[in-house]
């Protein structure tokens, strides 16, 4: 019972002390500051050692710590990206905290970005293709737009927008076909990831908009139904939001 | 016939010695051992405060920590924090985590009091009185004496429990409710128990009484 107690009161003390503030905050070890002080309200940080996260024993969710050099060189990319939302609006959706790390991935799978509205936090993989890169920052910004307002963002409406023998696959990673490059023949999608699932497909169409801004331009009425559907919406969030 | 002895090399090392000895035995035992003893112990009544409504004095084994309360930045926040104080229910409590020279909280009135301290739960007990929601201030400067009110990792979950910081922690800016800045006492804080990597500190040293000025 002595030898018990004493293991006992071993586990309890001796859990690792992970005391700094930013853990305490968004839950994700190994972080440093970048730059806190930003127009916008968005905090950079980043990781000094690879970091592991998931719920309970699945830690799953894998990133590594980055060269300086690159750190640097992508944060300027990041910013200027993200300097597209205001202070307002990034408050409304609930996204504060920018994690930069290379090689991110999720199940061995990788990825562009995770979002987690919750945490507020949005950790992108600084050595994503350098081709989609920017495009995919506001592709995963969606992705906290539209976890926290799901009853905006309706799955069935949107699936409505499609050709009615179109069905979207069970999950973003369960087809093959991951091609972030435009369709020639678009039939409804500007990618052929558009179509894994309806949260990706919006996420693409808003991360064109964005992007590309007026020069997105589709003969497409189902696209041109889905634009209209983003905007509508994104403005429903904030009414001074420019595309 | 006194003869006088001369004491030899030999013997004088060993008293020079057994003189150092115990010399250190005295400055370990006697003033190393007390923490307070260089900690200045600020007396609230031989100051005057602006705003004496909004001063409270919380007492620790080295002196009083006196803190001024903003009410005009967290209203909720203070109206509780100064209900709980009224009631003594700060009185006995353990400053239950403590990072050395960055942070002390306590204030978990369920299971940090010196009666009933539970090592298993202490942090996530609660006052009773209901949670309020979090009253965040951008501008708000979370530097060196600032007070919080902690929370959990969720947003609007505040109660009882409150933090010093001993430190700047520009992180906390717009993340936790400020409630005041310790106006002096600063260094009594600082010889608050802690222990390296010890996420609850064990045995900790307890809030003596937390009150009004007036």
């Amino acid at each position: 019972m002595i030898l018990f107690r004493a293991i006992l009161f071993f586990l309890i003390f001796i859990t690792p002390l992970k005391a700094d503030s930013i853990y305490n905050l968004i839950k994700i070890p190994n972080l440093e500051v970048y730059k806190i002080d930003t127009k916008n309200g968005l905090r950079y940080l980043y990781a000094t050692k690879p970091f592991r996260l998931g719920i309970n024993m699945k830690k799953n969710i894998n990133c590594y710590n980055s060269d300086k050099k690159i750190l640097d060189e992508k944060y300027k990319v990041i910013k200027k990206n993200l300097d597209k939302y205001s202070l307002n609006f990034l408050k409304r959706i609930n996204l504060k905290y920018i994690v930069l790390c290379e090689n991110l991935s999720i199940a061995e799978i990788n990825t562009a970005g995770i979002p987690n509205n919750k945490t507020r936090t949005l950790i992108l993989d600084i050595k994503f293709n350098k081709i989609y890169f920017e495009r995919a920052i506001h592709h995963e910004l969606f992705h906290i737009i539209n976890d926290s307002y799901k009853e905006l963002f309706n799955k069935n409406v949107w699936k409505n927008f499609n050709k009615k023998n179109f069905k979207y696959s069970k999950c973003s990673t369960c087809n093959d076909n991951w091609n972030l490059d435009l369709l020639d023949d678009e039939g409804g999608f500007f990618t052929g990831y558009a179509k894994s699932t309806a949260s990706e497909d919006m996420a693409e169409v808003f991360s064109h908009l964005i992007f590309y801004k007026n020069k997105v331009y589709s003969n497409d009425p189902i696209i041109e139904k889905k634009i209209l559907f983003i905007k509508k919406n994104v403005l429903k969030i904030d009414n001074t939001f420019k595309f | 016939m006194i003869v006088k002895i001369k004491i030899s090399k030999s013997e004088k090392i060993i008293l020079i010695f057994l003189t150092i000895l115990g010399v250190f035995t005295f400055t370990s035992l006697i003033i190393l051992k007390n923490k307070c003893l260089f900690v200045k112990n600020y007396n609230p009544n031989n100051i005057k405060f602006d705003n004496p409504e909004n001063i409270v004095i919380l007492n620790v084994e080295c002196g009083n920590v006196i803190i001024e309360l903003y009410p005009n930045i967290s209203p909720n926040a203070v109206k509780r924090l100064k209900k709980l104080i009224k009631l003594g229910a700060y009185d006995d409590a353990a400053f239950h985590r403590v990072i050395e020279g960055k942070l002390i909280q306590a204030g978990d009135l369920e299971f940090g009091k010196r009666e009933n301290l539970d090592y298993g739960k202490v942090g996530s007990g609660k006052s009773g009185l209901g949670i309020i929601k979090s009253e965040l201030d951008e501008k708000f400067k979370y530097d060196r004496g600032s007070v919080g009110l902690a929370r959990t990792f969720e947003l609007n979950t505040e109660d009882s429990q409150f933090f010093i910081i001993l430190q700047d922690e520009p992180l906390f800016e717009g993340e936790y409710t400020p409630v005041g800045k310790v106006l002096y006492g600063l260094d009594v804080l600082k010889t608050i128990k802690f222990v390296p990597k010890f996420h609850i500190v064990p045995r900790p040293d307890f809030i003596n009484s937390f009150k009004m000025l007036n």
